[in-house]
């Protein structure tokens, strides 16, 4: 058995984390599956879904450290025009923050419910904002 | 104060009620991938780019495709209705419009537009074509200035030979009271719009190119080598407004990137906003169209 919900999000800024956890718990109850696994996806390449502890320190920690692994003044090659887009492609540290981020995680469903660490948090993260944006929540699994 | 000059609402919630409409807009511009973007997240990306408030420019090409107007005068004005605290509307017709005249004192009288745009290389003129004439007397008549597309235009169907810099000379020296802006530079031929420029104080340009590179790479090539720093910072620091051409550019990165090119304060200050008033004979009052 498979149910899939979407969480819709407008971001306001260029680089921007979000919590979503609420919105994960509320969906779970209403797929009716007792015992399986959520996943948590987004639709962008230009964005990141992880799991941490949510602290406003670890969240400017993380902005600084991939700010500075992947810096916006840097030659990339994707800074270019795009034929199939018919525009240029000038965010390339989206898609580098991206990979480093993920773009999906996992949780265990046991008893209707979502099994999640005291400390953890699933956060939507924005690379390329601000933007409309579409994250997939899946659970799968049986009554 | 910042101000976009140069912006394309085409896919803009409001006015993309049509699906048949907004595929005809992708085909016609070449633009894909984009979506539709509400109101709401226009204004996040302005907050983010800085700006106060944006020219929205419409697209006219109805000769060309079947009577259809792809961005018209009424959806611009019904799109300034809606923020009128942050967009600045212009009027666009086809030149080959047999009612082209009327339409355009249709857009200055009852739409209260603040300029005309106009885009030779897509409408297949040349800018002292006997048949654009009429509509430069009406823009001399309401004091009303003209944004011509020049240089490369991306959009299919379009012919660089209707927009190199040089042959809108004629133009600005009969019309030197009207004031025109060879849009996105005149790129690639950038010295001949500075050479307009140097002649005729009535010619501006905006920085609406970005056709390599990243926004800071290009503006370094456009701006300060291309077109050498010092000639914009002496000479040309009037007639220099900051255009991005969104949705074709990145009006956030290209509004950051234009603060790093070295220029003087004051002349970043014309950049960003001096010179985009003065181009409209000022801010429109009640209502910024």
């Amino acid at each position: 058995m498979l149910y899939m919900e979407s969480i819709l999000l407008l971001t306001k800024k260029y680089n921007e984390y979000t919590i979503i956890t609420p919105q994960i718990r509320d969906i779970v109850p209403k797929s009716g599956i007792e015992n399986g696994m959520v996943t948590v996806i987004t639709k962008h390449t230009t964005t990141g879904v992880t799991v941490n502890e949510a602290l406003e320190c670890l969240e400017s920690d993380i902005e600084v450290f991939l700010g500075r692994l992947i810096p916006e003044d840097y030659p990339y090659s994707h800074a270019r025009m795009l034929k199939d887009y018919g525009s240029t492609a000038g965010n390339p540290t989206g898609h580098l923050k991206s990979l480093v981020a993920g773009n999906h995680c996992h949780f265990p469903v046991v008893d209707g419910e979502i099994i999640m660490g005291g400390a953890q948090d699933v956060y939507f993260c924005e690379f390329d904002g601000p933007a409309h944006r579409t994250i997939n929540v899946i659970i799968q699994g049986g009554e | 104060m910042f101000i976009d000059i140069h912006v394309h609402p085409a896919f803009y919630e409001p006015i993309n009620t049509d699906p048949e409409m907004e595929e005809l807009r992708h085909n016609t511009l070449d633009i894909h991938k984009n979506g539709t973007a509400s109101l709401e997240h226009i204004f996040n990306q302005m907050h983010c780019a800085g700006l106060d408030y944006q020219c929205l420019l419409p697209e006219d090409y109805n000769t060309r495709q079947n009577g259809r107007v792809l961005v018209g005068n009424q959806e611009i004005r019904k799109l300034v209705n809606m923020a009128p605290d942050k967009f600045i509307g212009f009027a666009g017709v086809d030149v080959y419009d047999a009612k082209a005249c009327e339409k355009l004192e249709e857009a200055f009288t009852d739409f209260n537009l603040s300029g005309l745009k106009l885009h030779p290389g897509h409408q297949h003129f040349y800018p002292s074509d006997e048949a654009a004439r009429p509509l430069y007397k009406i823009c001399e008549k309401y004091d009303k200035p003209i944004i011509f597309h020049s240089g490369f235009s991306w959009e299919p169907d379009t012919l660089t030979k209707y927009c190199r810099p040089d042959i809108f000379e004629e133009l600005a020296a009969t019309h030197p009271k009207l004031r025109i802006c060879l849009a996105h530079f005149g790129w690639p031929w950038c010295r001949e719009t500075a050479m307009l420029m140097l002649k005729y104080p009535n010619v501006y340009t905006d920085t609406g190119a970005l056709y390599f590179d990243c926004a800071q790479e290009f503006y370094l090539q456009m701006l300060t080598k291309d077109v050498p720093l010092t000639w914009i910072d002496r000479s040309l620091r009037h007639q220099v407004m900051f255009g991005s051409n969104n949705p074709r550019f990145e009006q956030i990165r290209m509004a950051q990137a234009i603060e790093k090119m070295g220029f003087r304060d004051g002349t970043l200050d014309l950049i960003r906003g001096q010179n985009a008033i003065d181009f409209l004979g000022g801010l429109p009052e009640g209502g910024r169209s």
